[in-house]
């Protein structure tokens, strides 16, 4: 069965694993062990206790904290229970002009901003960028993912589900 | 030999009893135990992968047979084989879009009783290029032949061309203009087109009569049979050694296998739950010569998916929530949307080779009825269906990896695939004879970021796996046009941690010719049609076409004065405008305008692909790299991704990483304190929706949307708090 070190699936996630090392991991097949190891990494990088029960993004974690499970961020802020969407309690920067637009698009290929505005969703905390929507103007915001938590550990983890920190 | 006619048992009950058999029992073809594989594994496992390499042979041979760049240089080409009730077992590498659809057309011909009429014999061939039997526009072109043994019909071998020319109201095989079927070209469907092993010679000189350059169709219907033939010897010859039983019955176990496969695939990589992406795509062609008033000129469409993984490993993707198809060469029929699907299976989750319709069988697409996923009108136009099918696979391609993402698999995370625009051309070559073709080079865009690396630049499309532009000079040969540049586009890779894979741009002088018809397709000209991911951005794709009719690049190169390549970035004045004299012409959208002449110029560029992570985590001296290679500008390094970069002694980029964090640090800052909470967003926004105060074509997209979906409709009246009879108002 293939199987990496902890250290060899913290290197390629930080994305600093050599790229022959990396092309292999690609061309293999998938170690079964991944998952676990993957929530090691990462509870080692975050600086706070809560653990970790599903990444679900760059810097954005399903968290057991105390009672409650809720999206936190990296740095430690809390988006509140992980089945709302985050998103609602981010902050967010709209750009929805060509002088907004051209900040990030320099070239002469921006959208018309009457009919697609860049929707950029920063945690209020420590201003990382966690999402950005393209989306016409008036379009709801998107829960991007609601996962089975329970049916994911239950059926194929075949682990029971952390109930506490 | 050749006429005997097929076997006894009826294909139309067979194929009724093998759905049957899967309603019930929740397996292919009721194969509820994988019998042959536990009795010997290793004969199961070597017999499969023979299969793929006949396959794999077969289409590498009919590769040299073809005269089209397009399948000799690009490998626009597929080959399969199928059970008799039309189920593909194994296929080659290439354009695997067309498995599944290649299997509609099989099962199309039996439930329509072609055993009968015209009859299914030894010899056989028969062609299709319908997309509402079983293709997904007019240029891919499908031969397929039975397989007997003995007389009995044991399978069907199937291959696939995409046609640089298929005899549209527009020159090429994407035809743009199209805004009905009667005028995309020639139509072939479900027609046995050969008997006894050979073309027809009334359908080689309806071809002929009908294309403007048929010796690319008709060539590569010949190497298309070749490869059917190929197969088909090589499965006899398989069947001399294995025995007909042990045929039969493995060949239907391979695919069980696959589907069982497919199952555990999605539940090793990815996590159960919903899934939800959208992605948009603008078109105007208000003003354009050529389009009727059928319909709106300039419209919007929304294309919002809905994934779900079960936890039994099913991916069910539903469309509900888009657009009703249009008068437009961009509608798909459920065929596409199956080839859609199908290709980015195999690109992310069967990639190794052995995949076949079972990979297919662990899905479900759910195609709302009247939408462009699945019009109710056979009418309609499915030319240029990639525009629409890319962007919304390119959302598939997100949602599955978001998956691998929670699961820990971030190597496979990618960002996704973007249109890359076509170009399609005819008139008088530079030879002075009629032609037509479409130019493949679009087969090498920028590819989505990955979770750990910058994407591909110039070497990724979604439709074709092996991605390849073809080299200059072949398509030189082909069209009266000479390059004068071909050459990467700074800051079309989608910004984020990791940038996506930047496109290239071409530019040409019209060569040799007084009549050179350029038309070109697949571009959201107004808004983005791809996105990024975990804070990354879209790419832009957003391009738009320069030309310089009557310039004065022979009187430049005669003074040996400079030319200009490319158009360049500036976004007020080109290079193109720099350097040359004569008229200057930007134009959104396709292009389509009167005839060019030989020196003229014409630029057409490709998309990069979106981004991955926050754009503020980019590594600088990679970004010098990036600089320094011309992938992004130095302002813009400065400018988006905050990275400060100076000189060497050699005047080459470095990252300033002391100025980089400063200038991070403020940009951070600034980034919080312009931003407000959704919250207040969403009630100083909801005033806007109440009002509808949206551009038309917007008011329309949510007026078509509510429309015709319910759920739709109920979701965007609950999301922003409106009265349970809210409409938008559309002219």
């Amino acid at each position: 069965m293939t199987s990496y070190s902890k250290e060899v699936v913290h290197d390629l996630v930080s994305g600093r694993l050599p790229w022959p090392q990396t092309r292999r991991i690609m061309s293999a097949y998938k170690d079964d062990d991944r998952f676990f190891k993957y929530i090691a990494v990462m509870q080692d990088r975050v600086t706070w206790d809560d653990r970790i029960l599903l990444p679900i993004s760059d810097h954005l974690f399903i968290c057991q904290s105390a009672d409650e499970r809720v999206t936190k961020c990296e740095c430690g802020h809390s988006f509140g229970d992980y089945r709302r969407n985050w998103k609602l309690k981010a902050a967010i920067n709209v750009r929805n002009t060509e002088e907004a637009l051209s900040e990030i698009y320099p070239n002469s290929d921006i959208p018309d901003p009457q009919w697609m505005e860049i929707r950029e969703f920063i945690c209020p905390e420590c201003g990382t960028l966690h999402e950005v929507e393209a989306a016409a103007p008036g379009y709801p915001i998107v829960h991007d993912f609601e996962p089975d938590l329970e049916g994911f550990y239950r059926d194929w983890l075949k682990q029971p589900l952390p109930q506490e920190k | 030999m050749l006429n005997r006619s097929a076997s006894p048992a009826r294909l139309r009950e067979r194929l009724l009893e093998s759905e049957q058999l899967m309603e019930t029992t929740g397996c292919y073809d009721g194969i509820t135990e994988l019998t042959l594989r536990s009795q010997d594994p290793l004969k199961f496992e070597t017999l499969h992968t023979k299969l793929r390499a006949f396959c794999v042979s077969a289409r590498e041979m009919a590769r040299r047979i073809s005269a089209s760049p397009g399948v000799r240089e690009v490998g626009e080409m597929v080959v399969a084989i199928y059970t008799p009730e039309g189920d593909a077992i194994a296929l080659s590498n290439g354009i695997m879009v067309h498995v599944h659809t290649m299997s509609r057309f099989i099962k199309w011909m039996i439930r329509n009783g072609y055993e009968d009429n015209p009859g299914i014999r030894e010899g056989d061939i028969f062609a299709n290029n319908d997309a509402f039997i079983g293709t997904v526009q007019v240029p891919d072109v499908m031969d397929v032949v039975p397989i007997f043994y003995e007389g009995t019909l044991v399978g069907w071998a199937g291959a696939v061309c995409h046609e640089l020319e298929a005899g549209g109201i527009t020159p090429g095989g994407d035809v743009c203009l199209a805004q009905e079927r009667f005028t995309e070209g020639l139509f072939v469907c479900a027609e046995k087109v050969g008997e006894n092993d050979e073309l027809r010679r009334d359908y080689v000189i309806r071809c002929e009569r009908n294309l403007r350059m048929p010796i690319y169709w008709v060539l590569d219907e010949k190497a298309k049979v070749a490869s059917c033939i190929d197969m088909r010897e090589s499965v006899k010859a398989l069947i001399d050694e294995i025995g007909l039983d042990y045929w039969m019955k493995v060949s239907k176990e391979f695919i069980e296998e696959g589907r069982r496969g497919q199952l555990a695939r999605t539940r090793h990589l990815t996590v159960p739950g919903k899934y939800r992406g959208h992605t948009f795509y603008g078109h105007v062609t208000e003003g354009k010569p050529g389009f009727q008033p059928l319909g709106d000129p300039n419209w919007l469409y929304n294309i919002p998916v809905e994934m779900e993984v079960s936890t039994d490993g099913k991916i069910t993707l539903d469309f509900d929530g888009t657009q009703p198809w249009g008068y437009h060469s961009m509608n798909c029929t459920p065929a596409g949307m199956d080839g859609g699907m199908f290709v980015t299976l195999t690109q992310h989750m069967n990639f190794e080779g052995l995949v076949n319709d079972g990979a297919w069988m662990a899905t479900e697409l759910k195609l709302p009825h009247g939408t462009w996923t699945n019009p109710d009108n056979e009418m309609v136009a499915t030319a240029t269906s990639w525009a629409l099918l890319l962007p919304a696979y390119g959302v598939f391609q997100r949602l599955l990896s978001r998956g691998f993402l929670a699961r820990g698999y971030v190597e496979e995370v990618f960002v996704g695939q973007v249109n890359s625009p076509m170009i399609e051309m005819g008139g008088k070559s530079q030879y002075g004879t009629q032609f037509g073709m479409a130019h493949f080079e679009c087969a090498a865009a920028g590819s989505g970021a990955l979770a750990i690396k910058d994407g591909l630049d110039t070497a990724y499309v979604g439709w074709n796996p092996e991605s390849d532009m073809g080299n200059i000079e072949i398509w030189e040969q082909t069209m009266p046009m000479v390059y004068i540049g071909r050459s990467i586009v700074p800051n079309s890779g989608g910004a984020g941690k990791y940038r996506g894979g930047c496109s290239f741009i071409s530019t040409w002088v019209v060569n040799k010719t007084d009549h050179l018809r350029l038309v070109t397709s697949e571009h959201s000209s107004r808004v983005f049609d791809n996105g990024g991911m975990c804070g990354g951005y879209p790419a832009p794709t957003c391009q738009k076409h320069r030309a310089v009719r009557g310039s004065n690049i022979n009187e430049l190169a005669e003074k040996r004065e400079p030319l200009a390549h490319a158009p360049g970035t500036d976004p007020h004045v080109s290079d193109l405008e720099r350097r040359f004299e004569g008229e200057h012409v930007t134009l959104e959208g396709p292009y389509i305008t009167a005839p060019h002449k030989a020196g003229d110029i014409f630029t057409h560029s490709y998309n990069g692909g979106g981004g991955y992570g926050d754009v503020l985590e980019r590594d600088p001296v990679k970004t010098a790299w990036d600089v320094e290679n011309g992938f992004l500008t130095q302002e813009a390094a400065e400018s988006v991704f905050g990275i400060i970069l100076s000189e060497d002694d050699d005047g080459m980029p470095v990252a300033d990483l002391e100025a980089t964090r400063t200038r991070r640090a403020e940009m951070r800052k600034t980034r919080l304190r312009k931003a407000i909470p959704v919250e207040e967003w969403i009630a100083s926004e909801r005033k806007r929706v109440e009002a509808a105060d949206f551009a038309p074509e917007v008011r329309k997209m949510y007026a078509s949307a509510m429309k015709l979906s319910p759920r739709f409709a109920s979701d965007f009246r609950d999301f922003w708090k409106l009265d349970p009879k809210f409409t938008l108002p559309a002219e």
